[in-house]
């Protein structure tokens, strides 16, 4: 089970976080200060490091710092209230994995938290759903309403890359390039055609998502709405 | 009148020249009027040296007859007018006793009575000359005896003295005024030299770099007082940025904190379908926050002229993020660019919240099952174009204004939005405009500045 820290002033929201982070299946230790972060990172090893920005002791971009100073690569989901327009990129640029801007959404900071631990399969078991459609990492299968569904690797491949960003628009490129890993050649409609056939398939035995393509950017799956 | 120079050294110069020919003017003056006195009374006296000379070789005989014997040389020289020299001697009735003049007649016309000599200059045609009646005393009567001398004889040099002199002293002052002049660029450049490099200084500071200061040292005296002054201003200027930056990033954490709370312990709310109405709720008001904040935020700001962006990877970037809520509202986003990359002065993060305004604005107004289209175009134009209803010409500056929304009683939205990305337009030295589409939604265009070429910089 996955350790966080999670590094909050505000007292009725850290409880809330470790509260909701407990709930989605993480081991959660809370600290108030800037001070007391860096003491505890410096003797304890956590999967993951949400970090609030204002803090009373200090900016926690310090404490960001201090960490990558040491060579600590753990991951760190930066969480600010103060931001501006011109913050928004900032926060990337030192050092921080991800970063949140309040108020988000707590099922965001979960998926956020998923992506950054890089074992999304894990945490909910080993397969994952969308809608009526459930993919199996181990088996390489999927199913639609329990029932199996045939498709090929390429497919396949496309299928749990968009599932695992669900939601979210995945580039273009980015399904290029992972369907060249898999078979070192890919023709400049190999994807258009693969999705094309992964849409009617899923159609055919009444999958309740869709693959949605956000021309000139890339694809989103999406549930369907009821 | 006085004509206005807007240059220190213009004035310098200025007042040198007219300071410079009023006191040659003087000088000159007051050494014509000198010189022409010293030839004056050297002319009086060789006059009445010629007289008294004239004077010792005039005896009386017992008779009263008067008799002037001048010696041989002096005849000749009197004869043949050497010097231009002539002479008369009248006795006190007024006869010529002798005379050089062909005529023996006498120089001057008028009776002498007075006791006293007396000189005078005469014009005659073309001949000019100067003139002496002195009385002598000769054994017991007096006569006088008039001599003149003729100015334009070549022997004469008096005068031609001071006039050659007059001409020498204005070509020696030229050069002289002309050196002051030079003296004057010199000094004056060398004195604002510090005055140049402080201008340049100040010319660097922008809201980037307001801990910069211009340097007092080696300043002039004179100057001094305005660096300072303008220190001052900048040590005003940069704590009412950082007090502004301070209270936006302050009023920041205090209004989303709380919304924050609100919003996690909704989100950890067993009962998900009780709470739906109030996330989104809380969602609309946190949208306002954001945008009020962004307000202020862009309230101050001022775009980095050296800071580039590339404009397809931005609305690619707007694109990936509303994509997800379009297609939840049963519409699309499409990106539609060329092949080369678009690149624009200004800031990612503005642009990127300019677009995303946008975007949002046409996801709301266009009908389910349309798409939403931004087309970024070669000149750093971005245009972002729907399906819906377009906005009518008498609301395209009013759209752009401050919390105008067209159906108040209509809670989503704060109407600031697209004020907002005017603000970034404005700020990044572009324009924003709408239009009707072709096929009848609204078209925004938000045009940018294309980013200079470096190699030109």
């Amino acid at each position: 089970m996955a350790r966080l820290l999670v590094v909050e002033d505000n007292k009725d929201l850290a409880e809330l976080l470790a509260k909701g982070l407990q709930g989605a299946g993480f081991t959660v230790d809370s600290i108030a200060t800037a001070a007391d972060a860096e003491h505890v990172l410096a003797t304890n090893r956590y999967a993951l490091v949400v970090l609030d920005l204002g803090l009373p002791d200090g900016d926690g971009s310090m404490v960001l710092r201090a960490l990558r100073t040491r060579q600590d690569s753990t991951p760190v989901l930066i969480l600010t209230a103060r931001g501006g327009i011109q913050d928004r990129v900032k926060g990337l640029g030192e050092g921080a994995d991800d970063y949140l801007a309040k108020p988000f959404a707590f099922e965001e900071l979960v998926a956020r938290i998923h992506a950054l631990l890089r074992r999304p399969g894990e945490i909910l078991g080993r397969s994952f759903k969308v809608g009526n459609v459930t993919f199996d990492t181990v088996g390489r299968q999927v199913f639609v309403d329990d029932a199996p569904e045939m498709l090929s690797a390429r497919e396949l491949a496309v299928l749990e890359l968009l599932m695992r960003r669900s939601g979210r628009v995945v580039p273009k490129a980015h399904v290029e390039d992972h369907l060249y890993g898999l078979s070192g050649e890919v023709r400049s409609n190999a994807v258009e055609v693969c999705v094309h056939r992964l849409r009617k398939q899923l159609a055919d035995v009444g999958a309740t998502i869709h693959i949605h393509t956000v021309r000139g950017v890339g694809y989103l799956i999406s549930e369907e709405r009821p | 009148m006085i004509p206005r120079f807007h240059s220190i050294l213009g004035r310098i110069a200025a007042l040198h020249v007219l300071a410079f020919g009023a006191a040659a003017i003087a000088v000159l003056m007051a050494t014509y009027v000198l010189l022409n006195s010293t030839a004056a009374s050297f002319e009086n006296q060789t006059l009445r040296a010629h007289a008294d000379t004239i004077a010792s070789y005039l005896s009386r005989g017992p008779d009263g007859r008067w008799t002037l014997n001048l010696p041989a040389d002096l005849r000749t020289f009197y004869a043949h007018g050497f010097g231009g020299f002539a002479y008369a001697v009248i006795d006190a009735n007024g006869r010529v006793i002798s005379s050089s003049l062909r005529g023996q007649g006498a120089i001057s016309r008028e009776a002498r009575d007075s006791g006293s000599a007396q000189y005078f200059s005469r014009t005659k045609g073309k001949a000019s000359y100067t003139g002496a009646s002195i009385p002598e005393h000769v054994g017991g009567a007096t006569v006088r005896i008039e001599v003149a001398q003729d100015l334009e004889h070549p022997d004469v040099i008096f005068d031609d003295i001071v006039a050659n002199f007059l001409r020498r002293v204005v070509w020696f002052t030229i050069p002289i005024m002309l050196l002051l002049l030079v003296a004057d660029i010199v000094i004056v450049r060398r004195a604002l030299r510090p005055v140049i490099e402080a201008s340049d200084m100040a010319r660097s500071i922008g809201p980037e770099r307001m801990n910069l200061r211009l340097r007092s040292r080696n300043l002039p005296l004179e100057v001094r007082p305005l660096v300072d002054a303008f220190n001052a201003a900048l040590d005003r200027l940069e704590q009412g940025f950082r007090q502004q930056r301070e209270f936006t990033a302050d009023a920041a954490h205090e209004l989303r904190t709380p919304l924050t709370v609100l919003r996690t312990r909704l989100d950890t709310f067993p009962d998900k379908s009780a709470v739906r109405d109030l996330l989104r709720d809380i969602d609309a008001m946190s949208h306002v926050v954001n945008q009020l904040l962004d307000v202020a935020e862009l309230e101050g700001v001022v775009v980095n002229p050296a800071e580039t962006a590339e404009l397809g990877t931005v609305c690619a970037e707007v694109a990936a993020l509303v994509a997800p809520i379009a297609v939840g509202q049963g519409k699309e986003v499409a990106l539609i660019q060329g092949q080369s990359p678009v690149r624009v002065r200004g800031n990612a993060a503005m642009l990127f919240q300019a677009v995303r305004n946008l975007v949002e604005n046409a996801i709301e107004h266009t009908p389910v099952g349309t798409t939403v289209e931004i087309v970024v175009g070669e000149d750093g134009k971005v245009c972002v174009v729907d399906e819906g209803p377009g906005v009518p010409p008498d609301e395209r500056d009013l759209i752009f204004r401050r919390f105008w929304r067209r159906d108040r009683t209509r809670t989503n939205g704060s109407g600031l939005g697209l004020s907002i990305v005017a603000r970034i337009a404005e700020a990044h030295g572009g324009s924003i405009r709408v239009e009707y589409a072709p096929a009848g939604g609204a078209a925004f265009t938000l045009s940018l500045l294309p980013a200079i070429n470096p190699s030109r910089l």
